[in-house]
């Protein structure tokens, strides 16, 4: 029993942080549809943010992470304007080969101006060490993660069912010639929802940054993940996201304390088994 | 517009053949300058013509089928995997044997993947394909007393091609072994797209439910796809592991099958040469710049991605096509 | 008259080549992708040896040409080492981090008549694909082999053994698993993780149901170091006393900074510790800081490509510039020298390192974690290499 609530635990705190950094990447494949494959470049730059503003900077955690995901918006927006703007609504592969060129030159950029080795974000004293939950200790940082998670998948719900701004973003999903001849700015709307799920990705970045560590090739490394997870998960599914980066964090937690040996064997038959019986993910609208 | 109608007064067959011929011709100038600039540097020729036969394959499955898919290299891997375990497990180290077991076990690779990325479409599929390339990866990692895992399959020592031409230190063999085959898989390839088979695959990838609705079967035929792209993918890894001795968990990966993907649309999809012209500019690209500075390379190929992008959206043969017929309109 | 001009000059050509030969090195390594801390090692080394020793052996000047490979890649490896001997005209390789890398290169090296000294890459079996592959690094066996008398030494009697599921971590675990049962210890349980483990408090948990006073673990130095150091902390099992060895992989100069007080007392075996007391090493760690920049980065590659260009200079020594790879290969066997990490000699058998192991501490010294050496293994071969 204490295994089980142990593993859960944990399953949890890994699951929240995959879906921290995946839910940006739903917004711009379900919402936008774009293929973003640099998703996982822009976690990088606000874990880089964070760190050289966390170590060199001595400033605290929360403005940090503030400074991180403005600061990676920031580099985002002159990007969408000029680059992926030519690429809404372009086939699938092109998409793919524009935003791969991204991830490499920003990895290239970061490996020169950050050096190859080893980031990490400082924390402060509370999320430091461990907590007691009863059955077993977990480190604060993970309790945290799980908080923002929370958090997260509440304010976007919040962001785009309850608020005007997500009306007009549904309505452009849905039809954005009509929703331009309605009045609705659409561009406008997009560089927006960009700008949101280029923020969600740097705060993953930072507030992931204990389990996933901020090296060139954190982009590369992830990008199979996070690409699975909004898959597993279906494009555009705020829940679906959340009920994929549980399960599928779960699936893999269990898999490495169990047996380890086959953790990976385990993680990709359950991807192929979902995928198959769910073509578009656990929650994702039928195209 | 003339030369269309006097060429067009000929039968079909006759001005298909006189294509391919100039095609072979054009394709065996380019490798036999490529021997001549470039005399010691054979053994990256030779890699290239392996990942043609990879990005070729995947032209199959990508550009003329329409499924999109970032595993490929499970076919290569495989190809390369069979014949190395052949080679240095059982002694069957007589070179064309080695590359009919590689295009066998693409083959068989192929038509057994497909099975599993035939059930996706778009992004479920990207997916999908990414899965079994990773198991395969896993399953090589795994089966280290067979594939050497990490450290790679070493040991495979091909024999002499035909008894005669041994594999020396200049590639000479191993090059003109991968031209030859190069032109044969290319010349079987263009009667296969061209072909009622070929035509049905293309009608699938345009538009599934309208073939099906003819009462064509889109799934077994996309399987037999897959498994010719697998043959030709297994050709390409059964070469890479007759030039290079060794065979490493690399030609497994997803990097490998993501940079596929990157060179085919490089090039163009959809067209045989466009995959070719597509492994030739990116490796010979990646080889040069990672040669002048190899400290900064992939900034550089990551910007080149981009240009791509925004100028040549239908890839550089695309691009090509453009300007020619823009060039003829004006003349 | 132009005609003069022009033969004047193919005479100063030719005449400058005669007199004085250059004698070209390639070196492949990763220089860029997620390696390329460990390539800018492998310069780092190679450019210290030069900057104390000079480019000139006797008449003849050394010429270092690069060439990069981003990740294990068998086939681009067999094209630039064949590019390199063929088109470049180099007469000696060198470089290699990863073990497919180099086991691709050394079949083309007979027919080239070219010496291959290996930098890095570390499985025991490398040294039997060519007669010519001389190696300067260190084996997995061989910097894992002491701890199991670590272990005994303490006390410990029963250990996991946790290891990344690749070559090295097999061979890593193969090491310890032999040297503590023939010790008389036991292993409770051997665990191999998937090598994109991000996650390793399940690993710790299992650890901690496993009963075991100790845990071995091996992963390659890199990102992955710091999640399992830091699970290992947080998931209390340092609190509770069980103790981390591992191979030197696990702490890695470089890494230290960010590993920060979580890695403080760890234990590792490795076989060079840039912090290593001795004159050669202040020589080798001045010079090497200088050229890669910033002594934090600096790490074990640029010691194995300080010793390697220094047997290289003995092998142009000793065949006088001239290419013949065999003769080079004879002239090393059994050369011994002391070098930044202590004395040092070429096994002549399998043209592979005997050299000090050394048991070192994570500790704080003036501001600076570094790994403290607190026991000395001496003269240690390789236990995991069998002769073909």
């Amino acid at each position: 029993m204490q295994t089980i609530l142990s593993i859960a635990a944990d399953a949890l705190a890994y699951g929240m942080v995959l879906f921290i950094i995946s839910i940006g990447l739903s917004v711009t494949m379900g919402l936008m549809k774009v293929v973003n494959l640099a998703h996982g470049a822009f976690a990088m730059i606000g874990g880089y943010i964070a760190s050289y503003a966390t170590q060199q900077m001595g400033l605290p955690f929360g403005v940090a992470i503030l400074a991180a995901v403005l600061g990676t918006m920031l580099i985002a927006v002159p990007l969408e304007r000029f680059l992926y703007r030519r690429i809404y609504g372009a086939p699938e592969l092109t998409q793919v080969l524009m935003t791969i060129g991204i991830t490499f030159a920003i990895i290239g950029i970061a490996n020169f101006v950050m050096g190859p080795t080893l980031k990490t974000i400082a924390l402060p004293a509370q999320l430091q060490g461990p907590v007691d939950l009863g059955f077993r200790t977990i480190a604060a940082h993970k309790l945290f993660a799980v908080a923002v998670g929370i958090i997260v998948a509440g304010a976007l719900w919040f962001i785009i069912e309850r608020t005007p701004f997500g009306v007009r973003l549904r309505a452009s999903v849905d039809d954005a010639a009509m929703a331009g001849a309605l009045g609705v700015k659409t561009k406008i709307v997009y560089a927006v929802s960009f700008a949101l799920a280029v923020g969600l990705a740097a705060l993953g970045g930072v507030v992931g940054a204990q389990l996933l560590p901020i090296e060139p090739y954190y982009a590369l490394h992830y990008m199979v993940t996070f690409l699975v997870v909004v898959s597993v998960g279906g494009a555009g599914s705020i829940a679906g996201a959340l009920v994929a980066a549980l399960l599928l964090g779960a699936v893999q937690t269990t898999g490495r304390y169990l047996m380890p040996e086959y953790g990976e064997f385990f993680f990709y038959l359950a991807v192929i088994a979902i995928v198959c019986v769910f073509p578009n993910g656990l929650m994702g609208r039928s195209k | 517009m003339s030369d269309i109608s006097l060429t067009s007064t000929k039968p079909v067959w006759q001005r298909t053949a006189m294509r391919d011929l100039i095609a072979v011709l054009i394709l065996a100038a380019v490798a036999a300058l490529g021997y001549l600039l470039f005399p010691s540097n054979l053994a990256l020729l030779t890699r290239i013509i392996a990942v043609m036969l990879l990005v070729l394959s995947l032209d199959l499955v990508t550009g003329y089928s329409g499924v999109a898919t970032l595993g490929h290299a499970t076919v290569f891997g495989a190809g390369a995997y069979a014949a190395g375990i052949f080679a240095a497990k059982f002694g069957v180290t007589d070179p064309l044997l080695m590359l009919a077991i590689g295009a066998l076990a693409g083959a068989i690779a192929g038509a057994l993947s497909s099975l599993i990325i035939l059930r996706g479409h778009g992004l479920s599929q990207l997916v999908l394909s990414i899965a079994v390339v990773s198991l395969a990866h896993e399953a090589a990692n795994k089966l280290s007393a067979w594939t050497g895992g990490s450290d790679g399959l070493s040991g495979i020592a091909p024999a002499p091609l035909l008894g005669l031409f041994r594999f020396d230190l200049f590639g000479r063999t191993a090059f003109i072994m991968a031209v030859v085959l190069l032109i044969a898989v290319f010349v079987v390839l263009r009667i296969i797209v061209r072909s009622p088979f070929g035509m049905l695959c293309r009608g699938i990838k345009q538009d599934p439910i309208r073939v099906r609705a003819m009462g064509a079967p889109v799934y077994f035929t996309l399987v037999k796809m897959y498994a010719i792209a697998g043959a030709v993918a297994g050709l390409g890894g059964a070469l890479s592991a007759i030039a290079t001795k060794v065979v490493g968990l690399d030609s497994l990966s997803f990097t490998m099958s993501a940079e596929a993907l990157v060179m085919l649309v490089l090039g163009g999809t959809g067209k045989l040469y466009g995959a070719m012209i597509g492994t030739l500019v990116f490796v010979w690209f990646e080889d040069r710049v990672s040669a002048i500075n190899p400290f900064h390379w992939l900034t550089i190929v990551g910007v080149l991605l981009v240009i791509v992008v925004l100028f040549a959206p239908k890839g550089l043969t695309g691009a090509a096509e453009t300007l020619w017929t823009r060039l003829r309109r004006q003349s | 008259m132009k005609k003069l001009v022009l033969a004047s000059l193919l005479l100063a050509l030719s005449s400058s080549v005669t007199f004085a030969d250059t004698i070209k090195v390639g070196v492949v390594g990763p220089f860029s992708g997620p390696a390329a801390l460990q390539g800018k090692n492998f310069q780092a080394g190679i450019n210290a040896w030069l900057a104390v020793n000079g480019n000139t052996i006797g008449d003849d000047t050394i010429e270092i040409v690069y060439r990069d490979l981003p990740a294990p890649d068998p086939a681009q490896s067999a094209a630039l080492t064949q590019e390199l001997i063929v088109s470049e005209g180099v007469q000696y390789l060198a470089g290699y981090y990863y073990t497919p890398d180099a086991m691709a290169a050394a079949p083309i090296l007979e027919e080239g008549n070219v010496p291959m000294v290996v930098f890095n890459a570390a499985t025991s079996a490398i040294v039997n694909a060519s007669p010519y592959v001389v190696r300067t690094s260190f084996t997995t066996w061989q910097t894992s082999t002491p701890m199991a008398a670590v272990a005994r030494q303490r006390g410990i009697d029963k250990v996991i053994t946790v290891v990344s599921d690749y070559g090295p971590g097999v061979d890593s675990e193969a090491a310890f698993v032999a040297g503590f049962t023939g010790a008389g210890g036991e292993i409770v349980e051997s665990v191999r993780m998937p090598m994109n483990t991000n996650d390793f408090s399940p690993m710790m948990q299992r650890i901690k149901d496993s009963g075991a006073e100790a845990v071995f673990a091996f992963l390659p130095a890199g990102p992955a170091t710091l999640g399992f150091v830091q699970a290992y902390v947080e998931n209390g099992l340092k609190d509770a006393g069980v103790t981390l060895l591992a191979p030197g992989d696990l702490t890695q100069e470089p890494d230290l900074a960010a590993l920060g007080d979580n890695a403080l007392g760890l234990l590792t075996t490795f076989h060079y510790a840039v912090s290593h007391d001795s004159p050669e090493n202040s020589a080798f760690v001045e010079a090497a800081s200088k050229a890669i920049g910033s002594a934090s980065e600096l790490s074990f590659p640029a010691v194995g490509a300080y010793d390697g260009m220094y047997v290289i200079s003995k092998m142009i020594e000793a065949t006088g510039g001239n290419q013949d790879a065999a003769a080079a290969v004879e002239a090393v066997k059994g050369l011994s020298w002391v070098s930044p990490r202590g004395p040092v000699s070429i096994n002549p058998e399998n043209r592979h390192l005997t050299q000090n192991i050394y048991l070192r501490e994570v500790a704080l010294e003036d501001g600076q974690y570094i790994n403290k050496e607190i026991q000395t293994f001496e003269n240690q071969g390789d236990p995991g290499w069998k002769a073909p």
